[in-house]
């Protein structure tokens, strides 16, 4: 079964620095996968990598078995791989409905090509579902601007669905976000593999959240992966534990 | 005639350097292209056509109080016209197009259209090698480096020159330094208007004075400053003379014209390419 | 105010040359016929958050374009007043990948160093072009073998081509590439990681944008009957400029009646042409900072972004 996402040896060097080195894994279609490691580990070069936004100086990354390695961020996200942002981004100054139909539009009709021959749109349609599925419906006509931290978090998720994904990489999803918020991102996260078989591949710091979510973990430190494993063989590791050792972490 | 080339080069390219110092200044520290950078330089050779020309005043008199006419009415349109609209990259740029077509006008207005001379201060050639210099081009270029000088001890040992850097490299870490920007931004342009200005006094004997004069003014500026890369003095400095002397060259061998699209061509090719240009360091 | 309003009342103003049947009126009347197309086309880069100055280089070769496929080659003039804008749009879709991967400043700066070497060439290449004295004799327009003679004429097909560009650019910024176009400018990180194609969608406008200024100037050089390359320059750009900011830039309704309203100046003070430039520097500095959405602001005319 050729997994939704491979990464096999990818390095990114800038200049002398080595962000990331010798990285591989393969990602299975609706696998909840997490990325995790200390501070400075190179969890978000990885994640950039991944997502288009660098071309990695070593090794490939290839998506249902295509190379995707150093295609645009927008090409990638035609493809079907979506994502979400650790700040809070989107179209502030409009509202949430404004905001899915915006973003549903452009991915549906994403270059002038496209754009004509993509004409029949169910589009309202379709962001009411979206915002039914995140939890969103309520809070339609609110401006996005003025949603609180996590709701705009959710809004995001819900923006990056629009791009019918088939896998989505997810930024620190819970940064930022008091406990109930985390957890009500968490079940969200869980909806998404569950009821639309999107795998998801999350970079985190949360701790509990990746343990309780996760069905794989990567563990990275200072660019070099650790080891792969589920959250139980994780947390037994004495390598994982090493690379922790010191920093203020539970892993409960 | 490969040493009159050179020297006329030279000569040339110490006033262009000048004239694209302060186009350069405002940039690196403002990050405003100043499209009215060439009608400073026409207030300098206006300055000096009413003073020298008209009221006949001593010429570096008048020179220097041309300087000090052009940075005053640039710091006027800083207060008033620029600083309100530099948070934005295009509003300031337009302005500064504002600025010039009114500053174009009213020369109009006052002076009318066509196009004046002033009688040469200092005659006469001397000889170095087998060129001939004339004196008033060697006069320009003796205060173009003083001028030079000034600007560059200004710069590297006074604490407005260190300033001056800081914003230039970082604006909020300067800012976290205590070091005003809005302060600065009025410093630099004052001095970019002075330098434009004593630069169009200096060469007001030299080439006819019209209210259209800065027009070409700017097209230099401007092909020096991408070269030698927007923001940075050095780049400037070699800028500046590298086109004076690729100009002189031309000029002697070839069709001016083609030089100019050429020009512009290395400004394109930059831009495309190498956008910090010989010298520069990258844009945020 | 409901823009439908204004455009209503444009299209009345557009009768009066006819009641006045004054050839004067005419003149500026079809002038402004080819300015707001003009304007229009900046205004559509603005739209994507570009100032583009090589707005006058796509009227030049257009206008030369068709003026001299006409002339040497004896093309009727529909058909190479519509070539000669397709030679500015090919144009810029050879350029535009390159281009517009730059952005803010340096583009404006690349397009106004295109724009000279465009006009440069136009100046020093005598044998096509006449250099600057110009390329005269260009014969008058005419389809289907019935040519235009009457002022009233060229005003008429002016008309035409305004109510088109207009038209097309319109229902763009009402439609869902407006949105496109607003969502790139507003986040194009956000927008991108949709799948937003933005430099597809850059290039299309600009090829667009140089198809509108690539038949202006060829109706410009059949109207005017001969071409100098300072008609396309920074003179014409400023102009355009001016047009955009007094209208505002966010409605295609603002450079139309910013068109409208510079468009008469010179005519009006031909004998004080001092006045205009002063006039000129003086408006787009009181709108640059008082009035930055322009009259379209001022107007508080409804944007294609309300919805009912």
């Amino acid at each position: 079964m050729t997994p939704i996402l491979s990464v096999q040896g990818v390095g990114k060097r800038f200049g002398g620095l080595h962000a990331v080195s010798d990285v591989s894994f393969d990602m299975q279609h609706g696998e909840i996968f997490g990325v995790i490691g200390p501070n400075g580990a190179g969890k978000t070069t990885l994640f950039n990598v991944v997502a288009g936004y660098f071309k990695p100086t070593a090794g490939k990354v290839s998506f249902e078995g295509e190379d995707i390695s150093g295609l645009p961020s927008d090409e990638i996200a035609r493809r079907g791989i979506a994502r979400t942002f650790q700040a809070v981004y989107n179209y502030s100054k409009h509202t949430v409905e404004e905001n899915l139909r915006r973003s549903e539009v452009i991915a549906r009709r994403h270059g002038p090509v496209a754009y004509f021959k993509n004409r029949n749109l169910a589009a309202v349609a379709d962001s009411r579902r979206v915002a039914d599925f995140v939890g969103l419906s309520s809070l339609m006509n609110n401006v996005a601007g003025s949603l609180a931290y996590g709701q705009q978090k959710i809004l995001g998720i819900g923006m990056a669905m629009m791009v019918s994904p088939k896998l989505m990489l997810m930024d620190e999803p819970a940064a930022g976000l008091n406990s109930s918020e985390k957890m009500v991102i968490g079940r969200l996260i869980r909806k998404l593999r569950d009821e639309r078989g999107i795998g998801i591949l999350i970079v985190e710091h949360d701790m509990p959240l990746v343990m309780g979510l996760c069905d794989r973990i990567l563990v990275i430190n200072q660019g070099k992966p650790i080891t792969t494993g589920t959250p139980a063989e994780i947390k037994a590791d004495a390598r994982v534990i090493d690379a922790y050792l010191g920093q203020d972490y539970e892993f409960a | 005639m490969i040493t009159q080339i050179i020297v006329n080069g030279l000569l040339s390219g110490l006033v262009y350097v000048i004239m694209a110092l302060g186009f350069t200044l405002v940039f690196g520290i403002m990050r405003v292209v100043n499209f009215a950078h060439g009608e400073f330089y026409m207030v300098g050779a206006m300055a000096v056509l009413l003073f020298y020309g008209y009221l006949g005043w001593p010429f570096f008199v008048a020179v220097a109080t041309a300087g000090i006419i052009s940075a005053l009415i640039g710091l006027i349109v800083e207060r008033l016209l620029l600083r309100p609209l530099l948070s934005e990259e295009m509003p300031g740029m337009i302005m500064t197009l504002a600025v010039a077509i009114t500053l174009q006008s009213a020369a109009l207005l006052i002076v009318g259209p066509s196009e004046q001379g002033i009688s040469r201060p200092f005659g006469g050639t001397w000889t170095l090698l087998d060129a001939r210099v004339p004196w008033d081009r060697t006069i320009v270029a003796l205060c173009a480096l003083v001028i030079l000088a000034g600007f560059y001890s200004l710069l590297k040992f006074t604490p407005v020159g260190l300033a001056m850097q800081a914003v230039a490299q970082d604006r909020e870490t300067a800012s976290l330094m205590g070091i005003e920007s809005k302060r600065i931004y009025a410093v630099a342009f004052g001095i970019s208007c002075l330098l434009a200005g004593l630069a169009g006094a200096l060469m007001a004997p030299i080439y006819p004075i019209g209210p259209y004069m800065g027009e070409i003014v700017i097209m230099k500026a401007f092909v020096i400053v991408i070269l030698g890369g927007l923001g940075s003095v050095p780049g400037a400095m070699l800028g500046g003379l590298l086109i004076g002397l690729c100009e002189s060259a031309v000029a002697t061998l070839l069709n001016p014209t083609a030089a100019l699209i050429a020009s512009f061509g290395i400004v394109l090719v930059i831009i495309i390419f190498r956008p910090t240009g010989l010298m520069g360091r990258a844009v945020r | 105010m409901k823009s439908r309003y204004v455009i209503l009342a444009v299209a009345v103003l557009a009768v009066v040359p006819w009641i006045l049947d004054n050839r004067y009126f005419f003149h500026i009347a079809t002038m402004a016929t080819i300015m707001i197309p003009l304007a229009i086309s900046m205004n559509l880069m603005l739209k994507i958050g570009q100032l583009s100055l090589a707005q006058g280089a796509f009227m030049g070769l257009g206008g030369y374009g068709a003026a001299l496929l006409t002339m040497r080659l004896g093309v009727p003039p529909m058909v190479s007043l519509l070539t000669g804008g397709l030679i500015a749009a090919v144009v810029a879709a050879v350029f535009g990948p390159i281009f517009l991967r730059i952005k803010g400043t340096y583009f404006v700066l690349l397009t106004f160093s295109f724009g000279e070497i465009v006009n440069l060439i136009m100046q020093d290449w005598i044998s096509l072009t006449g250099g600057n004295s110009g390329l005269y004799g260009i014969p008058k327009f005419s389809i289907f073998g019935f040519r235009l003679t009457a002022i009233s004429h060229y005003y008429a097909m002016g008309l035409i081509f305004t109510a088109i560009s207009f038209g097309v650019l319109w229902a763009i910024e009402r439609s869902d590439i407006g949105a496109i176009f607003q969502s790139l400018n507003e986040n194009e990180m956000v927008t991108r990681s949709l799948g937003g194609n933005a430099i597809a969608w850059r290039i299309a406008a600009f090829v667009l944008s140089a198809l509108i200024a690539g038949i202006a100037g060829g109706f410009y050089a059949f109207y005017l009957g001969l071409l100098t390359p300072d008609a396309f320059g920074m003179r014409t750009l400023v102009d355009l400029i001016v047009m955009n900011t007094i209208g505002g830039p966010a409605s295609v309704i603002g450079p139309m009646l910013g068109a409208i309203l510079i468009v008469p100046l010179p005519e009006l003070l031909r004998e004080a042409r001092q006045y205009q430039l002063l006039i000129y520097g003086i408006s787009l500095g009181v709108f640059l900072m008082f009035f930055r959405q322009g009259l379209v602001g001022l107007l508080r005319l409804d944007k294609p972004g309300d919805r009912p």
